[in-house]
């Protein structure tokens, strides 16, 4: 009975109707495992939020109404995880109190695992904002339980095919989460990605763009990766007058009308330091904000301004802004770097072809002399298709080869991605090959010279595993605290 | 230096899945034996002089690019049609394969015509097919195994003179019911699977080049190349295609 008045209540009313003993249940059980996971070494990131949702499946739409002013859901193939993390470092740097599910666990029960932990066991959670990042999958769903306060969705690349059959589906996943969301809140989307741009949008919502004006060099990889590359409206080619990444930049369609529109928010100037800071000037409806950054490479270019983009329609004043991403470090798995025994390692999570080219590019540009360590696994987090290792520019790396003292590949996979180095030009008996990634680590610094760099490359699974050895030998944190 | 062409049609459009790998895996096999090959690539309404072509490689696209696709294609069709009788190998995957085939029907009962190179037919089906999947093949007189991951919606049967790739030994296959895989008629060679296919499956590789070395008219034989990490790569992706460790292991992080 009190399971169907809450059904039909559209608010809730009270919050204690909301709140039954299965409730109660799923969240006890929840943070009962998450201590057990915790205690053998795990991030709880996953388990405790799927058992929790076997017991009261309308788990996250309950908790979600405990927050005061909402949540904000951060979707899209690549840079949820930075783009999250920024986010909430602003709003916490404007005195407000923000929760996430920071460690890339982005699926339904990755919220709410992230939801278990941090209410209280009398179900409230005493938060402004709920910060989530969000599968593209999943979106709908989780929007759906959400009622989120503001979308950001950051771009549509080619990203796990076999969970997902074709980037068509995942802009129809995206179209139909944004049809749960709310009237009267706030959509950040990439004015310089078409797919994005071509969403149609609910009245009552207020949208944001936000995207490059640079006239950079045209330097992109002769349009690998380039996924879309007909006019979401009338399936024309699509034409470009900057392309700044994939298939990001101003595009226009010469059959219909579609095409790139100006930016509420622009990245009007960027320049590099010695020291690998970025100095960025900004400009938006309201004025202009210059800002440095520690972020390498061009994609978090397009994190910074999405985060910012967001504040701003939040309401949060510029100071906030520019002091919290002048402080931000890399995201977990993102460029994260380690020092042990006098060696230098940076370990940069790659998931698909476009994110993995502008890592390597990164890579490239950082040092001089490095080792490489490569560490594919196969499960569904990592995508259990690795065809597009294919997709992947190595090749960039080969030219290089005298300069990388030792290459490695790792991971269930470890025999595709040595097969890929061996085709994109690679000395077939120069690559070191263990699936297991812990020998493969010890190996791999054990090559690199003191003061030298590894540069480690994961999918998402061999990440978390790669994270354990490194604690394990005293570096970092563990995952679910970092 | 003997020289092979190289076709491939419309890499922008068809390039699903690490389809570069076969592109790959075949222009460096023949670097590596000293062959010149030269990958042409051919962009929709460019003109297509299909007698300099030696091998044609068509590859897998999405439903909106494969339609565009398809539209320019039925153009050539009479050309392409002369070199396939004239035994022209071509290597097409996934949604290339299904575009060879005589008609494509839709879950919304819509037919869409195909080439009718390969007497084959495909049906949308309610789910997608997606896995590792390994198959016997039959293209030599003793049968060699392919391994590979598919990832279909449609599902496509087969008529003579089309005689199936290979049986199926772990995956679905063609529609995961009659236990073949893909389709061969003269030497055109169709499939579902990518991975990249060729890369970790060499001898298919050798088996394409050698077909369009002897349509050029060279009947020399390939010189045997080191594969032993090509050969483990198969056999570990085999391992996992059949470990049920390995499935239950892929269900969490």
């Amino acid at each position: 009975m009190i399971e169907k008045s809450m059904g039909n209540s559209d608010k809730g009313g009270s919050d204690d109707r909301l709140f039954t003993i299965k409730t109660y249940t799923a969240l006890f059980v929840g943070k009962l495992l998450l201590t057990i996971t915790r205690l053998l070494g795990r991030g709880g990131t996953t388990l405790p939020g799927r058992i929790a949702l076997m017991i009261k499946p309308d788990l996250v739409k309950i908790l979600a109404r405990q927050i005061k002013t909402g949540s904000i859901v951060v979707t899209g193939t690549n840079g949820k995880t930075t783009t999250s993390a920024l986010l909430t470092s602003i709003l916490k740097e404007a005195g407000l109190i923000c929760i996430n599910n920071q460690s890339g666990s982005n699926m339904s029960w990755g919220v709410a695992s992230a939801f278990v932990e941090k209410a209280r066991i009398s179900g409230k959670i005493p938060v402004d904002y709920a910060i989530l990042e969000v599968d593209e999958g999943a979106f709908p769903a989780v929007t759906a339980e959400l009622q989120p306060r503001a979308i950001v969705v950051t771009n549509i690349f080619r990203d796990q095919l076999d969970r997902y059959g074709e980037i068509d589906y995942i802009q129809n996943a995206i179209q139909s989460g944004l049809e749960f969301q709310p009237g009267n809140s706030l959509q950040v989307i990439n004015a310089d990605d078409p797919s994005l741009v071509a969403l149609s949008q609910r009245s009552g919502i207020s949208r944001l763009t936000y995207g490059l004006d640079l006239n950079l060099p045209d330097d992109n990889l002769h349009y690998t990766g380039r996924d879309l590359k007909t006019c979401p409206l009338c399936r024309e080619e699509l034409a470009y007058e900057r392309l700044y990444y994939a298939h990001l930049g101003y595009y226009y369609c010469p059959a219909c009308n579609f095409r790139h529109p100006r930016a509420d928010v622009r990245l009007t100037d960027y320049s590099s330091s010695r020291d690998g800071s970025t100095q960025l000037t900004v400009k938006h409806p309201k004025g202009s904000i210059t800002l440095t950054s520690n972020l390498t490479g061009r994609y978090n270019l397009y994190n910074i301004l999405a985060a910012l983009t967001c504040s701003l329609g939040l309401g949060i004043q510029d100071n906030f802004i520019v002091s919290a991403i002048e402080k931000a470090a890399p995201s977990f798995g993102r460029m994260e770097h380690f020092f042990c025994e006098e060696k230098n390692i940076i370990m940069a999570l790659i998931k698909n072809p476009v994110g993995a080219n502008e890592v390597i590019r990164t890579v490239l540009s950082m040092n001089e002399r490095f080792s490489l360590m490569v560490a594919i696994n196969d499960k569904i987090a990592d995508g259990k298709d690795v065809s597009w290792l294919w997709d992947v520019d190595f090749e960039q790396l080969t030219a290089r080869q005298p300069n990388i003292s030792s290459l490695t590949a790792s991971g269930l996979r470890a025999w595709d991605m040595a097969v890929r180095f061996k085709y994109a030009g690679f000395d077939q008996n120069k690559i070191e090959i263990d699936s297991n990634t812990e020998a493969a680590l010890i190996a791999a610094l054990d090559k690199t010279p003191r003061s030298g760099t590894l540069f480690i490359l994961p999918s998402y699974t061999a990440m978390l595993e790669i994270r354990r050895h490194l604690n394990k030998m005293g570096m970092g944190k563990p995952y679910w605290e970092a | 230096m003997t020289k092979i062409n190289l076709y491939h049609l419309y890499p922008d459009q068809l390039n699903l899945y690490g389809d570069r790998g076969n592109i790959l895996a075949l222009s460096q096999r023949a670097l590596w034996r000293g062959l010149d090959l030269q990958v042409i690539a051919i962009q929709p309404d460019d003109h297509i002089d299909f007698s300099k072509c030696d091998l044609l490689f068509m590859g897998g696209g999405q439903d909106s690019e494969q339609q565009l696709v398809a539209r320019d294609l039925k153009t050539r069709r009479s050309d392409l049609i002369k070199v396939v009788e004239k035994g022209m190998p071509v290597f097409a995957v996934c949604g290339s394969y299904q575009l060879l085939g005589n008609y494509y029907m839709t879950s919304a009962g819509t037919r869409i015509e195909g080439l009718q190179i390969l007497n084959i037919h495909t049906e949308a089906g309610q789910n997608r097919l997606i896995g590792n999947a390994v198959i016997n093949c039959h293209l030599w007189k003793e049968p060699k195994t392919l391994v590979g991951f598919e990832n279909h919606a449609g599902r496509t049967y087969l008529k003579p003179p089309a005689e199936p790739l290979g049986s199926v030994i772990s995956g679905n296959g063609n529609n995961s019911s009659d236990g073949t895989e893909g389709a061969v008629y003269k030497n055109v060679i169709g499939t579902y699977l990518h991975g990249a296919l060729l890369p970790k499956n060499p001898w298919l590789t050798d088996f394409l080049l050698q077909k369009a070395l002897s349509y050029r008219g060279k009947n020399t034989d390939l010189s045997d190349l080191n594969d032993t990490m090509e050969i483990k790569a198969h056999m570990e992706a085999i391992k996992l295609a059949d470990s049920k460790k390995h499935r239950r292991n892929s269900t969490r992080c």
